[in-house]
């Protein structure tokens, strides 16, 4: 056993020192294979930020009311004697002077300026009452104030205001011949809000035409657990043609369908290249055993064993795979790591996120890397321990 | 023997190696090819855009709407030779999954002013302006669904409900629209805007947004600019565009496509550069002495380089002419996949040609130094090496 260890040891050895006479082929497989890493590493990290960004938006514990079949805030309309309705439900946390810890809000959207494209983006302008940032956990104002009731006032998310132009502090903005002032940014623990801006609900309301209109009720309730009573309320009364579901339940199924798509794409397209970075690495594999056919063949001769030639050959591209790999995760994560920018979420405006490559993401890298790495290996090894010794020995 | 046999006898003297190579380039090709298809497929609204169309939308932002009056004065407004406008109706088809393009229009209008995009038969004209509950349906999601003329279909709307508050429409289709040109999307279900006014719950004598022709596209600017001024400082102020201005941004909302495609395609370039360049150049170090021996024959130091040249060219041909095939392969099946959201892509003749002319330079880049080598060979160095 001792001696076997120390044969492929041996072999090995060989193995990695005679990279350098194959150096620019080497490279080009160590290249190959961190470029295969990085793609998809950078599709995990987009989708994974995105996921995290949305499905991070929900609480538990916050039910969200939408008319039937509406699936996005922006779709529903919910009337003022709904809004009484559903704060008269059961199951919903009270504040300190015993009113329900409820939020009838209005979400429309509004065009901003990507500062990226310089084209029109479309952004949510929600009008949220005193409740809106209770109901919530984390808002946090972390410049100027919070808008004040009945003015033109907004505060926007911390997200916005880095892909979007126009929005600073003390800035006047036009909506429509509405004119406002942002007063203040927020912050709302990296979630989706922060990529929205807010006012005050009743001046929303009148300025957009929507008098009396609603969209969401949002409710903090005294628990999960709380959610189904509220649900059996709302469809026992034939006033309330309502969904009820909770807040990061509603948000989970919106990053699904993004997130599965962005995923759909980045799996397909480092498996395609990833077949061709194994043809680079069974090419580099073979050269490397036919450059030591004689080599190989005298180890043969002098007592070394079959095995020793194969395991050296699969260590060799094993450790191809790994430096590629690993190349590749550090490039990914020194270009994309906490790169941001937007896209078109579920309510039909722009999401803000960060890529985000965790530990885990990295996993799927190096182990994709070390796939191509003992396929690319394990043939070219075959032939390795195969050799014939005499005609090794004439090449 | 000619040269050609001679450049193919050297590409496959060592068969594992020069198959190797050709996987490898088809892998390139083939993403090139179906990435560059889908770039061209977010874009295809852009392209398919008239350039004497113009979209006047609610200022604050395209979902906002506007009063039904505008259509009237906008159609005043001199330059303009037609104007239409459009509701969106969030409109899905048994499953919210299955989400559809459904829009409520005025018919004739709508069809004057699209008639360079899509062919619609008279007799489904007549049908259409007449039918208060008939539907036109463009061929690529009739044919998806399967629904022919004559078919009653329940489209249910995420947004709007109806007074007796079903949330349902039952339209009856009275004719398929075909496109005119190969970029328009016929994706799409267009119905009467007067029925879905009177029998919607709300928003009534509202619409989304028109689309107007001018009556030439000299006169572009001059319409956005009166059409603006017009509705300035009113409770719906507008903001006017071209329509291939309104398609891109409305395209880069989605975010870089064309970044994204740009990097994932040039890795994939990169490592066939890397690959191939390298095994070429091993290749011809390798046959060093038969180089010589070629040139002891007589062969010129050109036809030599001709010779390593045609070698690079053809690997490079093997493996990208098959890796475009593949791609288009690829895109008939997303074509044909019931996924919602897929673009209906394809390898058109200009990607295919893109494709050549990489093909080309990638032989050429991969092979010149090789061949340049080879060309310089001095044959008593080179025998006299071994």
């Amino acid at each position: 056993m001792r001696s076997l260890l120390l044969q492929i040891g041996a072999a090995t050895t060989i193995n990695l020192k005679s990279i350098s006479q194959r150096l620019w082929l080497s490279i080009s497989t160590v290249v190959a294979i961190a470029l295969v890493v990085m793609v998809l590493l950078a599709f995990l990290a987009m989708a994974y930020g995105f996921a995290r960004t949305i499905a991070g938006s929900g609480a538990p514990d916050v039910a969200i009311v939408l008319r039937g079949g509406s699936q996005a805030e922006v779709n529903s309309v919910i009337t003022r004697d709904q809004v009484r309705l559903i704060e008269e439900g059961p199951g919903i946390a009270k504040t300190t002077d015993g009113k329900p810890l409820a939020s009838a809000e209005l979400y429309v959207i509004v065009d901003g300026v990507k500062r990226s494209s310089q084209t029109k983006a479309n952004l949510p302008l929600r009008g949220v009452g005193q409740e809106g940032a209770n109901v919530r956990r984390g808002i946090a104002v972390t410049a100027g104030r919070m808008f004040s009731p009945g003015s033109n006032e907004i505060v926007v998310g911390k997200a916005l205001i880095r892909e979007f132009q126009g929005f600073d502090l003390g800035q006047s903005v036009k909506f429509g011949s509405s004119q406002w002032t942002v007063v203040g940014l927020f912050e709302a623990e990296g979630s989706v809000f922060e990529s929205e801006i807010w006012a005050d609900l009743p001046v929303v309301q009148s300025l957009f035409n929507r008098n009396n209109v609603f969209q969401t009720v949002r409710v903090r309730l005294d628990g999960p657990s709380a959610l189904a009573p509220l649900k059996s309320y709302v469809e026992n009364d034939p006033r309330l043609k309502l969904d009820v579901k909770t807040e990061a339940q509603y948000f989970a199924d919106q990053a699904a369908q993004t997130t599965d798509l962005i995923q759909k794409l980045g799996w397909p397209l480092a498996i395609a290249m990833a077949l061709g970075a194994l043809a680079g690495a069974l090419n580099t594999m073979y050269s490397s055993v036919a450059a030591r056919a004689t080599e190989i063949a005298t180890l043969r001769a002098i007592g070394f064993g079959a095995f020793p030639a194969f395991a050296g050959t699969l260590i060799e591209s094993l450790v191809l795979a790994v430096i590629g790999g690993a190349v590749g995760a550090v490039a990914t994560y020194l270009i994309f790591d906490g790169f941001s920018t937007s896209t078109l979420g579920a309510s039909f405006t722009q999401v803000v996120f960060n890529f985000s490559l965790t530990p885990a993401l990295i996993a799927q890298g190096i182990i994709l890397a070390l796939v191509v790495g003992l396929i690319g290996g394990l043939f070219p090894a075959i032939r390795a321990a195969r050799m014939p010794i005499v005609s090794g020995l004439y090449g | 023997m000619n040269d050609f046999m001679l450049i193919r006898k050297n590409l496959f003297a060592k068969k594992l190696r020069a198959i190797l190579m050709i996987v490898s380039i088809l892998v390139a090709f083939a993403i090139f090819g179906v990435l560059v298809a889908f770039e061209k497929a977010f874009n295809a609204g852009e392209e398919a855009a008239e350039a004497d169309r113009l979209v006047v939308v609610n200022k604050i932002n395209f979902t906002q709407p506007l009063p039904i009056a505008y259509f009237n004065r906008v159609r005043a407004v001199e330059g303009v030779r037609q104007v239409t406008h459009f509701n969106w109706f969030g409109g899905y088809y048994q499953d919210p999954k299955n989400f559809l393009i459904v829009m409520a229009v005025e018919p004739r209008t709508y069809l004057d002013v699209y008639g360079s995009d899509l062919i619609v038969a008279p007799e489904a004209q007549e049908a259409f302006f007449r039918e208060r509950t008939g539907a036109l349906v463009g061929e690529a999601m009739a044919e998806k669904w399967g629904w022919k003329v004559g078919d009653r279909v329940p489209i249910a709307s995420n947004i709007f409900s109806q007074k007796s508050g079903a949330r349902s429409w039952d339209f009856t289709i009275v004719g398929i629209a075909k496109k005119r040109k190969p970029q328009v999307d016929t994706n799409f279900m267009v119905f009467q805007y007067a029925y879905f006014d009177e029998t919607r719950s709300f928003g009534k004598d509202m619409i989304g947004w028109m689309a107007l022709q001018t009556t030439s596209m000299s006169l572009n600017d001059q319409v956005s600019k009166t059409v603006d001024a017009m509705f300035a400082n009113s409770l719906y102020e507008t903001s006017t565009d071209t329509e291939k201005a309104f398609n891109k941004a409305f395209v880069a909302q989605l975010g870089n496509i064309a970044l994204i495609v740009t990097l994932v395609v040039g890795a994939a370039f990169v490592t066939i550069l890397m690959i191939v360049g390298n095994t070429m150049a091993l290749s011809i170090r390798e046959r060093t002495r038969q180089i010589a021996v070629l040139k002891t024959l007589g062969f010129s130091g050109q036809r030599v380089l001709r010779l390593v040249l045609g070698e690079a060219v053809l690997l490079a041909l093997l493996g990208g002419l098959p890796g475009i095939g593949i791609a288009a392969l690829v895109a008939l099946l997303v074509r044909e996949s019931p996924q919602q959201f897929v673009p209906k892509i394809a390898v058109t003749p200009d990607i295919l040609f893109m494709a050549i002319v990489l093909m080309l330079a990638l032989g050429f880049v991969t092979g010149l130094i090789p061949a340049l080598n080879a060309m310089r060979l001095k044959i008593a160095t080179a025998l006299g090496r071994g």
